[in-house]
């Protein structure tokens, strides 16, 4: 019986070899270093698009593609909004037909992945903003946006700035979200908590209401960090307060500095206290982020990190009325302590692969006809990335000061500037280690920093990538 | 030509036709096994994200054996490993009770067969409502009175994989009982006839008939069970947990999963994965050992 075994076994070996011998298959092109760095300092949200290649005409032939679209996390009523997009452009094009695949928030990445590996699935893709968009763009996998759309029209879109690289913009936003802390009127009054004067409150504010707060019988600050996203708010919105530039925290990214330095991870001292106190739900490592975001609308909680769409949400749950917000606690002095956090969060693309490009950059571009801004509002309380659109559609208050806030100064959404594997090896379960209590703060730094050196071991390609944005 | 030359040639010339009849399959066989496998331990030695064909050596083994991921990872399955006695001592207790067919029993061998026939995701994510702080178990704990009980089952890295253990245990305990069930179904009646005649009670019959029958059942159920923790825990996994908190619950596959998918890294998830394939290969071995042993001892 062995024998024969060992017979098949020895068949099945030298066929396989020779099957690979004979097919093999093309190597990928290792990305060439960028001539010229990606703008890497915090920016404004408008940014002048550069000069874009013209865009050839789109078929007229039955054309079809595919799209797969993330937002709904972000903005509940995304994915309904976008199937009435299709039926809109389907009467404006009606040779072109388009499926919408909508994605998983945890397979958002690794999806893409196997697509660009491959080089075949979707014609258009989400990926979000900067360090993801750009790890496609450096594998090839990602036709520049700016190539296909006019530059007239790309001079609208805000935020472009956080995916161009090499002179060129490589991804079309859709929307921008800020994250602010919104806080419960009423339970803030039982406290005897006042909401801040200014538009923020110092560290030692947040922490001298959440005592109150707690002492009160209320749980100061609800979350959900199970997928690990509500740590990734924090370092997003937190944490690189002690930063000057996002240069800076590519200066770790890439090995210069590392990441055990204070200034990057000396602020999950505060968040560990602040754990510790027992200022957060104690439920919440049972809960991913939404659902635990959902606990305030519910009452349950003073405060939570929420979106625009979230907040949207929480106002419908509570009332108007019950619903404050105000930017997050200032706990650092760099100057990103003052940016604001707004990002577009997502970004829309055209694949390297797709047959029809011309016809998926023109899709992308009626996304951002006025109609379709105003439907966008109304469908998620999300702001769009477009100076177009109309903000006097933004009447509760609450929303308009997250408005002003993701438009006025300087915008810096931190986690963009972090290569994907660093973001899921370090910044997430770095924040779980913390609410969790299994890791301390100094598990947490050099978390990030093995993480980091693991990276650039496995990603020599990407880690020269990332040494031009630093220059 | 000698008769006996003419016979070996029309022998041989004979011989090339079952060959050729079973080619198209062992084709798909290699296809589908075979080259997989052969690929992934060439890619194993390759650059990790660069051109194909840039041999590194040892460098992906070397990366991984240095990653404490992986070891977290390889530790969390050398955990589970122990769930698998669990598992048989449990299924086979339930086993025996169903065949002495006490009342209701067809009701309870399908109460206790139907979690195997679901989704592994349709359990994890029922069981992810059910463990967490503030789920049904913990509420049914604090209604009685046992609040020192409810505990953060899945969001504490020390609770996470004895609770990731129980759901795979309470799913593949099904498969145990009907395996054991059906062995037992063909042991000869007039074994338990002879020693209930010679006065041994139930004990005894389990201890001396009914468990050396099953032996070989036995060991097949462990096996396989033993591979199924080591390559088999994915879905349960990623749906419960995704590997948190911090790694806690990280297995191994999950870790080939995401330097394969979420981080480009196909020659350290192929090392990682030809580890996995050595380690349970040893298992594979060791089972045909003991069923050959078995049948060559004469026991069925």
């Amino acid at each position: 019986m062995y024998r024969s075994l060992a017979r098949l076994g020895g068949l099945a070996v030298v066929s396989s070899l020779i099957v690979v011998a004979c097919g093999g298959s093309t190597p990928t092109t290792a990305p060439t270093a960028a001539a010229t760095p990606a703008a890497a300092t915090a920016a404004a949200p408008s940014a002048a698009a550069p000069s874009a290649a013209a865009p050839t005409p789109a078929s007229t032939e039955p054309v079809s593609l595919e799209f797969w679209y993330w937002a709904e996390s972000d903005a509940p009523g995304a994915n309904q909004w976008m199937t009435d997009t299709v039926a809109a452009y389907k009467a404006v094009k009606p040779n072109v037909t388009i499926n919408v695949v909508p994605q998983g928030t945890d397979t958002l990445i690794s999806a893409f992945q196997t697509a660009a590996a491959s080089k075949s699935g979707p014609d258009i893709a989400s990926q979000w903003a900067t360090g993801p968009v750009l790890s496609f763009v450096w594998s090839d996998s990602v036709a520049p946006i700016s190539d296909l759309v006019p530059a007239a029209e790309m001079s609208h879109w805000l935020n472009t700035n956080e995916n161009t690289y090499n002179g060129k913009v490589w991804a079309m936003p859709q929307y921008l979200l800020g994250i602010g802390l919104a806080y419960n009127t009423e339970l803030f009054a039982k406290a005897g908590v006042t909401p801040p004067t200014g538009d923020r409150w110092t560290w030692d504010e947040f922490i001298a209401a959440s005592a109150k707060l707690k002492a009160a019988g209320i749980t100061p600050f609800v979350g959900g960090d199970k997928n690990g996203y509500l740590g990734a708010w924090w370092f997003a919105n937190i944490g690189g307060q002690q930063l000057n530039s996002v240069q800076e925290l590519a200066q770790a990214v890439v090995g210069t500095v590392p990441f055990t330095d204070p200034k990057y991870t000396g602020w999950y001292t505060n968040l560990d206290n602040y754990v510790k106190a027992g200022y957060v739900n104690n439920d919440v490592m049972s809960l991913d982020l939404d659902q635990g975001v959902r606990l305030f609308g519910q009452g349950k909680g003073a405060m939570t990190f929420t979106s625009d769409g979230m907040l949207a949400t929480a106002i419908k749950d509570l009332g108007a009325a019950k619903v404050g917000v105000m930017r997050p606690p200032k706990l650092g002095t760099g100057t990103l302590a003052d940016a604001g956090n707004a990002t577009q969060s997502i970004s829309h693309f055209v694949t390297s692969w797709s047959a029809h490009p011309q016809d998926a950059a023109d899709f992308l571009q009626f996304m951002h006809t006025p109609d379709r801004l105003t439907a966008w509002y109304k469908a998620t309380g999300v702001v769009a990335a477009d100076d177009r659109f109309d903000a006097t559609l933004v009447t509760a208050p609450q929303l308009q000061t997250m408005a002003k806030a993701e438009t006025t100064g300087p915008q810096v959404w931190l986690e963009n500037w972090i290569p994907p594997q660093i973001d899921g090896d370090a910044d997430l379960p770095a924040g779980q280690m913390i609410f969790s209590g299994s890791g301390t703060p100094a598990d947490a730094g050099q978390l990030w920093e093995r993480s980091a050196a693991t990276w650039r071991s496995a990603h020599p390609d990407e880690l020269a990538n990332w040494q031009q944005l630093v220059k | 030509m000698s008769a006996m030359t003419a016979a070996i040639r029309r022998r041989r010339h004979l011989d090339v036709t079952p060959y050729l009849l079973v080619a198209p399959a062992v084709a798909l066989i290699i296809l589908i096994y075979a080259y997989p496998i052969v690929r992934v331990f060439i890619d194993s030695f390759l650059s990790p994200t660069a051109a194909r064909g840039t041999s590194v050596g040892l460098a992906n083994y070397g990366f991984v054996i240095d990653d404490p991921v992986f070891w977290k990872s390889a530790g969390n399955n050398v955990f589970l490993l122990f769930g698998v006695p669990i598992m048989t001592v449990v299924a086979l207790v339930v086993a025996v009770i169903l065949f002495d067919q006490i009342r209701g029993w067809r009701l309870y061998r399908t109460l206790v067969f139907t979690p195997y026939i679901l989704a592994v995701p349709v359990i994890a994510v029922t069981f992810t409502y059910l463990y967490g702080y503030n789920g049904v178990v913990n509420e049914v704990l604090r209604a009685v009175g046992l609040d020192g009980l409810a505990q953060d089952w899945l969001g504490s890295p020390k609770l996470v994989m004895p609770s990731i253990l129980s759901v795979i245990i309470y799913r593949e305990l099904g498969f145990g009982v009907m395996l054991f069930l059906a062995r037992m179904a063909s042991i000869r009646e007039e074994l338990y006839e002879a020693a209930m005649i010679d006065g041994a009670g139930w004990w005894a019959r389990l201890r001396y008939i009914t468990v050396p029958q099953l032996r070989t059942v036995i060991s097949f159920f462990v096996v396989i069970e033993l591979i199924t923790m080591l390559s088999w825990v994915f879905a349960y996994v990623y749906s419960m947990t995704g590997g948190g908190p911090a790694f806690a619950s990280s297995v191994l596959e999950l870790y080939i999963w995401k330097y394969a998918f979420a981080y480009r890294a196909i020659g350290i998830a192929s090392a990682v994965a030809v580890l996995l394939l050595v380690a349970t290969s040893v298992l594979i071995v060791v089972q045909m050992l003991v069923r050959g042993d078995e049948s060559d001892t004469g026991e069925e």
